[in-house]
């Protein structure tokens, strides 16, 4: 179980993260999703999380384990993989180099100065599952850079995938999608979360996408967590539907 | 034995993990056969001088080193002559107040100082990176540079004689050769440590050890969130890095048999380096070598023609920026520059008009935008 513990973090006068007590993965495999409007504090709850910032006040807490002043690339060796809302991968490589990447170090084998990086036999075979996996064989070879943005998004998914999560945090993983390919993006990450019991945590603004798959939806408001429920709350809770809505759930 | 394989239809064949198709093996071949001949060469013409290849085939080795940096995690280093002069400076010492003889002891101790030292440089300069690495780097040059100028046991700008023993040199194979034949089995010495340190750079370029190098080099924050420790590996890269221009650098000592803190530790020999990585190509293996080699010589002869050699320098920089950003070897393979246009200029010779008139428009856009630029500057407005 994944555990905030009466998380704070400032930017100066800022108050982005307003005391957040949360748990995830109680249910193991489960898909959260985090709604709010912009301002709200979703990314910086994720960036606390993951250790991209440390907090002010407050601990993160992983099986029972305070992870709070752990380092981040320790904390991905711990099973807490993140992706990011602009898409970050590995521009030069292809497709099928930045999954080996992942996967060579998430195995452990990027000390190794003197095998041949493709020559991993155990490797190839998790990065072919990926490829298919996330439906990009055709594009295998294709260098990250021209890949078009549904792609891109699906490569920066299966990155973080490919490191064996048990948590999941995905920042806005459908960010710049067309409608069309929105669908398709999501289905991948919820197919492959559920087949691998990956707890999945996402931002989200799409409140159809949402209401669709969440198993539990946590809304977040000025740094603070409104509220906690099912997918439901988004029709019922009049004032949460107010906040999405005013600010527009467009994006 | 070689093996055979296959790469993308074109039959290629892997021994010892270097893999090569038949036209880069033949490239391979005549290279080392090259390096074999230089001393043979070199008593056919005079203006090719063994010492100055030689020279040049040990900077561009401490090139080939800091391409480890520069090419998979895109640091700049604007430091290494500090390893070459950790190298040279060893072994001086080792030579002068340990009295010690080997080439291959002398070499050792070159090794394990610029190893020492890169381990520290690079501990205090890879918090940063960009600018404030490529300053890093040139301050700690700059301070060893101080530092060997200062000392009078570093013998100050007199520099250190390398003439240990009654032999008054440093004894290869526990035997003393006459100069001459030293300069060329030195000169061997130098090819068999070129190649076995361009095969150990090739395998660690197929490593997945690259692959963590590139992750760095491309992408930064998300090689953390992999879970890639980013400041290890770039530090260790950066050790690698310092071992080459230490080899080199002990190398050169031996050579010469004297060291002055200009040419081994100054910060224009750490530019020197950075420029013959990118001269040569920083994108491939050798390039840096050969942009060794071409440096070096051009400087030279440089040096005999005008007094302003640095000018021909700075003219030589321009045009690779400009026309040759992939560097020698890189606008010299296939699919770089030169190949690609000569393959245009196979198929369809008229295409040298439309290339005059490429160039035209490109220079009077340039100059468009050039005076369209200092108008900004003079004037604060188009």
């Amino acid at each position: 179980m994944l555990e905030a513990r009466n998380l704070r973090k400032s930017f100066g006068e800022l108050v982005a993260t307003d005391d957040i007590t949360l748990e995830f993965g109680k249910d193991e495999g489960e898909l959260v999703f985090i709604v709010g409007p912009n301002g709200a504090g979703k990314t910086t709850f994720i960036n606390l999380l993951t250790g991209f910032l440390s907090p002010d006040e407050g601990e993160i807490v992983l099986d029972g384990e305070d992870i709070t002043g752990m380092s981040a690339d320790s904390r991905v060796d711990a099973g807490i993989a993140r992706s990011f809302q602009v898409v970050k991968v590995f521009e030069e490589m292809t497709v099928r180099e930045n999954l080996r990447t992942v996967v060579l170090t998430e195995q452990g084998k990027t000390w190794s100065l003197f095998s041949m990086a493709d020559g991993h036999e155990d490797v190839e075979t998790k990065v072919e599952e990926l490829l298919a996996r996330f439906r990009l064989e055709d594009a295998a070879d294709t260098i990250a850079e021209e890949l078009p943005h549904g792609d891109r998004k699906l490569l920066d998914v299966a990155m973080s995938f490919g490191l064996d999560p048990e948590y999941l945090l995905l920042d806005e993983p459908t960010s710049g999608v067309s409608t069309r390919e929105k669908e398709y993006v999501i289905e991948t990450i919820v197919e492959v979360g559920r087949a691998e019991g990956v707890t999945t945590v996402t931002i989200e603004h799409d409140m159809d996408i949402v209401t669709e798959y969440a198993d539990r939806v946590v809304a977040l408001h000025q740094g603070a967590v409104h509220g906690v429920g099912p997918p439901t709350m988004l029709e019922t809770d009049d004032e949460l539907r107010r906040l999405l809505l005013g600010v527009g759930d467009d994006e | 034995m070689p093996r055979r394989t296959d790469r993308d239809g074109t039959p290629a064949y892997r021994f010892l993990g270097v893999e090569v198709t038949r036209r880069e093996a033949v490239f391979l071949l005549v290279g080392v056969v090259v390096l074999f001949i230089v001393p043979d060469l070199t008593t056919v013409s005079d203006s090719l001088q063994l010492s100055v290849i030689h020279q040049g085939l040990l900077f561009g080795f401490a090139a080939v080193g800091l391409n480890l940096l520069l090419r998979h995690t895109k640091l700049t280093s604007f430091g290494h002559a500090a390893f070459f002069g950790t190298g040279a400076y060893a072994t001086a010492v080792l030579a002068r107040y340990a009295g010690v003889q080997s080439v291959g002891l002398l070499l050792l101790g070159a090794i394990a100082a610029a190893t020492v030292m890169a381990a520290i440089i690079g501990v205090l300069s890879l918090r940063h990176t960009g600018l404030y690495f490529a300053l890093l780097t040139l301050a700690f040059g700059q301070l060893l540079y101080a530092i060997a100028l200062g000392q009078s046991a570093l013998g100050g700008s007199d520099g250190l004689p390398i003439r240990p023993g009654p032999a008054n040199q440093p004894l290869l194979f526990g035997t003393a050769f006459s100069p001459d034949v030293y300069q060329v089995l030195t000169y061997y010495l130098t090819v068999v440590v070129i190649l076995i340190g361009l095969f150990v750079m090739y395998r660690i370029t197929q490593s997945p050890f690259r692959n963590a190098l590139d992750a760095i080099g491309q992408e930064r924050t998300r090689a953390r969130f992999i879970g890639l420790p980013v400041r290890r590996y770039v530090w260790v890269a950066f050790v690698i890095s310092g071992i080459y221009g230490g080899v080199a650098g002990g190398l050169f000592a031996v050579v010469r048999q004297y060291i002055r803190p200009e040419e081994t530790l100054f910060f224009l020999r750490s530019g020197d380096i950075l420029f013959m990585a990118i001269l040569g190509g920083f994108r491939t293996l050798v390039g840096p070598l050969l942009g060794g080699v071409v440096l070096v010589f051009l400087q030279d002869v440089g040096q005999d023609v005008t007094q302003y050699y640095d000018f021909l320098t700075g003219v030589i920089l321009l045009i690779l920026v400009y026309g040759f950003p992939r560097g020698i070897v890189g606008s010299l393979q296939s699919g770089g520059i030169v190949n690609t246009r000569l393959g245009e200029l196979r198929r369809e010779p008229s295409v040298l008009s439309t290339w005059g008139q490429t160039a035209v428009e490109t220079t009077e856009r340039k100059l468009a935008e050039s005076m369209t630029s200092l108008r900004i500057i003079l004037f604060g407005a188009d």
